[in-house]
């Protein structure tokens, strides 16, 4: 072994730190988002359309979980999928997102489905977005099935 | 953080900090997500208002903003996702962090100071 590979042995460092990018799988769609959120929208249907307390509970649990997973889809799309330069074609992205991200957080507290029926709405208005962004062609693997 | 930290370069880092450095120091902290060891450069320190999303956030007594070098825009032109930074983790308490990067010590050919984002001098 020589001097200058000892002395390099020596001051390698031992720890590695990360800068690490995403590396996502690259589909993307707001029909994941509209189907939890359609699951909310029946939830609160059905909750109340019952007077069973335990069948209540279970569909507040139910739409709860649902709504979490309603948020995450859509954070999927606003910080993966969407970029600065598809601002240009939908200039109030930002809000938008942030409108539906705010409505998830009404339609988890609440039964009212005028909420649920909002949120379905601005998702809708999300899905618009995508298409007008080429998203079925670039982020699905042979477009959304019709 | 490329071009101002390469993928195999050897940091030399200060651990004995005690809050956190000035805006474009690059620090070593633990990812709040993950806890992975990590390296990025601060954008912003305890008290200070950042852009995020479509308004602003004011920063805790505590926390710092750290984003990566390059835009989204760069890193999706290199064929990756979006850089993992505060805009995706949030603000960075100081109970994360780890230390500062004080310059590059290996290899030979880029031993010296961690430059700017925008250019070749930097803190």
């Amino acid at each position: 072994m020589t001097v200058t590979t000892a002395l390099a042995r020596l001051l390698a460092p031992r720890t590695t730190a990360r800068a690490h990018c995403d590396l996502p799988c690259g589909i993307y769609d707001p029909e994941q988002a509209r189907i939890e959120a359609e699951s909310c929208h029946r939830m609160i249907e059905k909750y109340n359309a019952s007077d069973d307390p335990v069948f209540r509970d279970r569909a507040l649990h139910n739409k709860e979980e649902r709504a979490e997973l309603v948020k995450h889809h859509l954070d999927v799309l606003w910080h993966d999928y969407f970029k600065p330069e598809h601002l240009e074609a939908v200039p109030n992205l930002h809000d938008l997102f942030w409108q539906a991200s705010k409505q998830v957080s009404k339609v988890k507290a609440s039964v009212d489905p005028a909420d649920s029926k909002k949120l379905l709405d601005l998702i809708d208005e999300v899905d618009a977005a995508w298409k007008a962004t080429g998203g079925p062609a670039k982020t699905r693997v042979s477009g959304r099935p019709s | 953080m490329l071009p101002a930290i390469e993928p195999g370069d050897w940091l030399f880092v200060n651990p004995r900090v005690s809050n956190w450095p000035k805006p474009g120091s690059v620090v070593i902290f633990h990812e709040p997500d993950s806890g992975e060891l990590a390296v990025k450069r601060v954008a912003a320190g305890p008290g200070e208002k950042v852009r995020f999303a479509a308004g602003y956030l004011t920063l805790a007594d505590d926390e710092a903003w750290l984003t990566a070098d390059a835009s989204p825009g760069q890193t999706g032109r290199a064929g990756f996702g979006p850089p993992v930074d505060s805009n995706r983790f949030g603000p960075v308490p100081r109970s994360l962090l780890v230390g500062r990067v004080l310059f590059r010590y290996g290899p030979l050919r880029r031993v010296g100071r961690i430059s700017s984002p925008d250019g070749p001098t930097g803190p």
